[in-house]
């Protein structure tokens, strides 16, 4: 189960994506600045309504399962120490709420990415940073999304080519190396072909884009985004 | 649809080329996230993502290397299944992750400008063995600083527990990656003109 785009109609899927993208860099904000105990019941709220908005649930986190080793095993890392206590509950708390933390924002990424189509996405970069660096960054991601399925297809079919003539008895390093060539040289070739393409369709610096707009039922999110940030400043001021 | 009335503005061959190429490679840094291996040392597995980061630094060069890597946090912050096990979300540009992501463009320009001694390419023939590894060497450093250094400031963790949480189970591997790097680079299988 990946997380990825799910069409919908929910609050969420409605949105402009720049508001989206506006509640998640406050959200990110305020959380760093209030990761108190009290600070993080109020985030969870705010991270399971966000979810809730986008018609997701904790089916959407599963995409996230490596991070939880790490975010789990930090607190008792934090916590051990060598000689008398041996374990010092204090430490281990701050970096507990700490992991907790990048758990809340994980599950408003999610939110984002499952409302947001691909297209949106990109029109928002494109229309918020200005001139060539907009269009390269825009361009950019939609061909990484494009790209992404084939040159995964590609890697497996390397990796099954390698283990069906006994590649699996090489060294760990030769068979890296053959997966890395083998990707890297469809993604060169690919990549060519692509160029080439480009460049007979006439790819210019200034293409169409599917118009985005604020509307009203953007309000809400503007607002939180706006509480969310004044309440980091606030704090950090 | 919006409107546009200015004239159409193209992009250059090359430009079009090199953007194509840094698409691509950041596309296939992704699909590395996916390719796992066991570890020497650990249980928990290694991806190849960081392999991708070397070797976008070695053919692109530093400047479009590093925007190879930029694009790839971009569309993985926008929700490419790129990031770690096929995560994505701008969740992990600010989580425990951070360090690592934000590190990969900076890795790849400088593996590229150790390479290439400079901002232009030159033939990946003449780049002597003790320079590619130094750079790959060079490129884990920043890595694991700005990984460690995220992790510490994110989990609020103290330098050797930031190692033993994150770094210190998946540095062995990296030899190897430089390794099979230098194998990639000697291929005759790849010519990138």
């Amino acid at each position: 189960m990946t997380l990825s785009f799910a069409p919908g109609d929910s609050l969420a899927h409605r949105l402009d994506p720049r508001s989206k993208l506006l509640v998640q860099v406050a959200f990110a904000a305020v959380a760093y600045a209030y990761t108190t105990p009290r600070g993080l019941v109020v985030l969870t709220l705010v991270a399971v309504g966000c979810l809730l908005a986008a018609d997701g649930g904790p089916r959407d986190l599963w995409s996230y399962r490596v991070a939880f080793p790490v975010l789990l095993f930090a607190p008792l890392v934090a916590g051990a120490t060598l000689g008398a206590p041996w374990f010092r509950v204090e430490r281990a708390a701050t970096t507990g709420l700490a992991s907790y933390r990048v758990l809340l924002l994980l599950v408003v990424a999610a939110a984002y990415v499952r409302s947001t189509p691909v297209r949106e996405s990109r029109a928002a970069l494109q229309r918020t940073v200005p001139g060539r660096p907009g269009v390269f960054l825009g361009v950019g991601v939609a061909l990484v999304f494009r790209f992404l399925p084939l040159l995964k297809r590609d890697l497996v079919a390397t990796r099954e080519a390698v283990r069906t003539r006994l590649g699996a008895e090489r060294s760990r390093r030769e068979r890296m190396r053959l997966v890395a060539v083998g990707g890297l040289s469809r993604a060169l070739s690919r990549a060519d072909r692509l160029g080439t393409a480009l460049v007979a369709r006439c790819f210019a610096w200034n293409p169409t884009l599917p118009r985005l707009a604020f509307r009203r039922v953007d309000a809400p999110a503007l607002a939180l985004a706006a509480a969310m940030f004044a309440a980091a400043v606030l704090r950090v001021a | 649809m919006a409107t546009n009335t200015e004239s159409v503005d193209l992009v250059g061959d090359e430009a079009a080329t090199n953007l194509a190429r840094a698409a691509l490679f950041a596309a296939l840094v992704g699909a590395f996230a996916y390719v796992t291996f066991p570890n020497p040392v650990s249980p928990v597995d290694v991806t190849l993502q960081v392999l991708g980061v070397f070797l976008a630094g070695i053919f692109l060069g530093p400047v479009w290397g590093g925007a190879s890597l930029v694009l790839y946090l971009a569309a993985g912050a926008l929700g490419a299944p790129v990031f770690e096990g096929g995560s994505a979300g701008f969740g992990q540009l600010v989580g425990q992750t951070a360090g690592y992501l934000w590190s990969y463009p900076v890795a790849a320009a400088v593996v590229g400008a150790v390479v290439h001694r400079g901002a232009t390419l030159r033939d990946l023939d003449s780049v002597g063995l003790p320079t590619l590894v130094g750079a790959m060497v060079l490129g884990t450093v920043v890595i694991y600083g700005f990984g460690v250094a995220g992790l510490m400031l994110v989990l609020s963790l103290g330098p050797i527990e930031a190692i033993a949480a994150g770094a210190a189970a998946f540095l062995p591997a990296e030899a190897l990656k430089i390794a099979a790097a230098v194998g990639v680079v000697r291929s005759d299988a790849i010519a990138a003109a």
